[in-house]
């Protein structure tokens, strides 16, 4: 029997947006409400309003026009050189091409309430090929132990969802004997016995049980999260992407001033200050507020990291200054405590952090609207959000539990390219620390509270933001970054504006850029009641 | 050049609905950006604009999905099943990952279908959103297994690698015990693709024919084939119906080793430099042939050549189609094709 051989992966509870209909026997289908996304062309990835048909039509054939007239080289460079964005809006994508190919601009076919980001500077770069594929000797290998492993853990979950804990207690048993015939190396094994153990954390303490479940210190958790960023690319592209979205939002601003919501270790803002070094018409005054958990121990951590930035700032002659906010929440900071200045443009960054907002609500409402609100009070020019790309906060405990085991079977089958140790064996245990959570953990406890993007999306469009799309030059450029990393399996897609970052055709990670809608204002003074 | 632009663009909307119209319109102006005069290709931007979807084991239109990696091969295949009725409204999540543990039946025969997507070797992927929805339909109605193989492709990865990664995928089907049926038991496997998919599939039928692999049918959807001559349909329809011959040359060129020409046997099946396939136990063929792609007289003439071989091959002649009729479902050869590849795995 050899190793488990090959990786499955899926979404498990995603509806998917682009699901077709089976062939029908009848050809006659109900008219569609003209305002309505056309579902024909959404089955093929297109968001097109049945009302705007004809004109699409019309700016196609006109798109042609112009490009037989071209020289093929002109257009291939042309087109190649301009900053492409979200390829699903047909109509605007082909507007913005006629707009590139120099044609009188037509009438703007009505898109939706996203405004795309105007076109930036060309970005140069190298042409990227693929990477040639490595061939490896192909090694017997059987499926049916891995198989009755997944379906073992999915009972037991099954029982722990139904409260049968005893059932679920001799299903571990099973398990780890089924654990001793698996390669615990890789794929399944691996991943498997990080859901049985999670699975036997769950059944022996109580889901609600702070203490069990924190057993780390912010400290040790950092030393994790640190190798877990040299491992593999997932934070490296949520720190570059948003770094590049951030800079475009800043352009032609002399004061900018960038909030993060979990400084950790300081890891992405070196890049952005060198960047903002190399500015052409010089670096703003950039000022960073980083939040963090207060340190046990006495030690400002915060300030520390703050320290060291200062320095390489001043090393690169960018003015720069530091404010520490620390708070053991989200929730718990108030916007005073950033003390913005209307002179400054500002950037919120915000990498996996709004999923922990998700939990019960506190006695002022659903922690997630309250900051959101905050942040819209903000004004920011840009906030950014990276977050997991996965659904980890479904109400039932088997569908979240089902959905955790397909992302990180994913996720540890891409580290499996990584040979480096101890940044491997850290990383895993950095991930394994996010399965308990999801697995053992319940209530104000569980902050690893996943989303998916569809969700996000919804989420802060009803909170007042509009999306800002990252466009071919991000994607270009998060390609090049993953050509750093060995593996091949890691792929950069376009989802409507946004980007993902996945191993092979799963994404594990999503980014997307956002800006507030300003509030509308009163248009009367303090309204006195007698 | 066949006739001016404005004449083309009006006879192509003739005779396809509006929806079609602006899907291949919009695909043929976006592949011409991105294939360079020089023969390289614009990748990147080509990834950019793709649209792609995930895999989904929810069942939707009473099919799921999921991939596999195969670690030996970095190869991804998509495995598109049925859902059992009884299990749709009990929305059991991961059930379908379950199911891997038995057969497909016992008892009953249940067809898998290896399926090569098009692109002329060039674009898409097994997961890119039109071929996704296609499997998905496919995988509907002949009530049975779609795995779609994400070959490499060119010009990163030139002749003959497409034809290697669709022979692992037919052996890697061949090896799982979750796709065996009937009672025999054995996995009644059939090679479908279209466009380059179609011609990928040919070539894989013959190495298992030539291997004693067993394939029950090929199913090619207008595939694609050439040759140095220029055939009359070459020239009466170039540039007619969204495509225009010399992006054929590109993608040829792109394809097969440099320095060679179309008569390699990889693209001119029964030319001067084709293989004989008398005497080899080759599956029967459905070649589906749409009437106003300018590539018809190479597919006719393969249809042709099978015949003169021996082999059993059933022709699907399609006179007003287009290339590119089958993904979207607003059209009369859609449900005509869909019928006649329901019948050919049935019988």
């Amino acid at each position: 029997m050899g190793p488990h051989d090959s990786s499955i992966s899926a979404a498990a509870g995603s509806t998917s947006s682009s699901s077709s209909s089976s062939a029908c026997s009848s050809s006659t289908k109900p008219p569609q409400p003209p305002d309505q996304m056309d579902h024909l062309l959404a089955g093929a990835g297109y968001k097109v309003r049945s009302n705007d048909l004809h004109q699409v039509a019309e700016r196609l054939h006109r798109l042609e026009t112009v490009m037989v007239k071209s020289n093929p080289l002109e257009i291939s460079d042309l087109v190649n050189d301009a900053v492409h964005y979200n390829p699903a809006d047909l109509a605007s994508w082909v507007d913005s091409l006629l707009t590139e190919l120099n044609t009188n601009p037509p009438v703007p076919v009505p898109t939706d309430l996203s405004d795309p980001h105007p076109n930036m500077n060309n970005m140069m770069y190298a042409t990227n090929h693929a990477p040639h594929l490595q061939q490896v000797v192909a090694q017997p290998f059987e499926e049916d132990v891995s198989i009755q492993l997944v379906h073992v853990l999915m009972t037991c979950a099954e029982a722990v969802q139904r409260g049968d804990l005893s059932l679920a207690g001799l299903l571990i048993d099973d398990l780890q004997a089924l654990l001793g015939r698996v390669n615990s190396g890789c794929g399944i094994g691996k991943v498997g016995s990080f859901f049985v153990d999670a699975l036997s954390r769950r059944i022996v303490n109580s889901p609600e049980n702070a203490a069990v479940h924190s057993d780390l210190s912010a400290y040790e958790n950092e030393i994790l999260y640190h190798h877990y960023y040299e491992a593999c690319p997932y934070l490296k592209f949520a720190h570059f992407t948003a770094n590049q979205a951030i800079l475009e939002a800043f352009e032609g601003q002399d004061c900018v001033h960038v909030i993060d919501f979990n400084l950790m270790q300081g890891l992405q803002w070196p890049a952005l200050i060198q960047a903002l070094a190399l500015r052409p018409g010089g670096p703003p005054l950039l000022r960073l507020t980083g939040i963090g958990p207060p340190s046990p121990d006495g030690r400002d951590s915060l300030r520390e990291i703050g320290l060291k930035l200062a320095e390489l700032a001043r090393s690169v002659n960018v003015r720069f200054a530091f404010r520490g906010v620390a708070a053991s929440r989200l929730d718990d900071v108030k916007p005073w405590m950033l003390q913005v200045s209307p002179k400054e443009a500002i950037a919120v960054n915000s990498i996996m952090q709004l999923h922990r907002l998700l939990g019960p609500n506190s006695s002022r409402g659903p922690p997630i609207d309250l900051v959101l609100d905050w942040i819209r009070d903000l004004n920011p020019r840009i906030l950014m959000v990276v977050e997991q790309e996965s659904n980890h906060n479904q109400p039932e405990f088997l569908d979240r539990f089902t959905e955790a085991l397909y992302y990180y079977s994913t996720m540890f089958d891409s580290l499996d390219v990584c040979t480096a140790q101890p940044e491997k064996a850290l990383a895993e245990l950095y991930i394994q620390r996010e399965i308990c959570n999801v697995v053992c953990c319940e209530g104000l406890v569980r902050v690893e509270r996943h989303e998916p993007l569809v969700r996000w999306r919804e989420r802060l469009i009803n909170a007042g933001f509009a999306p800002l799309h990252l466009g071919s030059n991000a994607f270009k450029q998060a390609r090049m970054l993953l050509t750093l990393f060995s593996a091949e399996g890691y792929s950069v897609e376009e989802n409507e504006g946004c980007l993902t970052l996945g191993w092979h055709s799963r994404p594990l990670i999503a980014a997307s850029a956002w800006q507030a809608i300003p509030k509308p204002s009163p248009t009367m003074g303090p309204i006195i009641h007698p | 050049m066949a006739g001016s632009n404005e004449i083309n663009a009006n006879e192509a909307k003739k005779v396809v609905p509006l929806h079609t119209w602006i899907l291949i319109s919009n695909f043929k102006l976006a592949y011409n950006m991105l294939r360079r005069p020089d023969g390289t290709f614009n990748r990147e931007l080509a990834e950019f604009l793709d649209r792609k979807v995930a895999a989904n084991t929810v069942p939707v239109d009473g099919v799921y999905s999921f991939d596999v990696v195969d670690r030996a091969t970095s190869l991804l295949n998509r495995i598109y099943r049925c859902s059992p009725p009884l299990n749709e409204s009990d929305r059991q999540p991961g059930a379908g990952i379950l199911e891997l543990e038995k057969p497909l039946s016992t008892t009953e025969i249940v067809p898998v279908i290896i399926f090569f997507h098009g692109g002329s070797f060039t674009h898409s992927s097994a997961n890119s959103a039109i071929y996704d929805t296609f499997c998905r339909r496919l995988t509907g109605l002949i009530g049975g297994v779609v795995v779609s193989v994400n070959y490499r492709r060119s010009p990163e990865h030139r002749y003959p690698c497409a034809y290697e990664d669709g022979w692992e995928a037919l052996k890697w089907v061949h090896s799982r015990s979750w796709l065996l049926s009937g009672e025999d038991p054995k996995v009644h496997v059939y090679l479908a693709g279209d466009s380059s998919g179609g011609n990928i599939a040919h070539h894989v039928a013959v190495r298992a024919a030539e291997s004693g692999v067993e394939v029950l049918g090929n199913i090619l959807l207008h595939p694609l084939f050439g040759g140095e001559e220029r055939k009359e349909s070459e020239n009466q329809l170039d540039g007619k119906y969204f495509v225009r011959v010399q992006d054929r040359d590109w993608y040829w060129r792109a394809f097969l080793p440099e320095g060679e020409d179309r008569d390699h046997p990889a693209c001119n099946i029964f030319g001067p430099r084709g293989i004989p396939l008398e005497g080899l136990k080759f599956p029967k063929s459905l070649v589906v042939v749409a009437g106003l792609d300018l590539v018809q007289d190479w597919q006719l003439a393969y249809v042709d050549g099978l015949r003169n071989a021996g082999q059993e091959v059933k022709l699907l002649f399609l006179k007003k189609a287009t290339i590119g009729f089958y993904f979207l479902p607003n059209n009369e050869h859609f449900y005509t094709l869909m019928d006649e590849i329901k019948s050919f795995v049935s019988s």
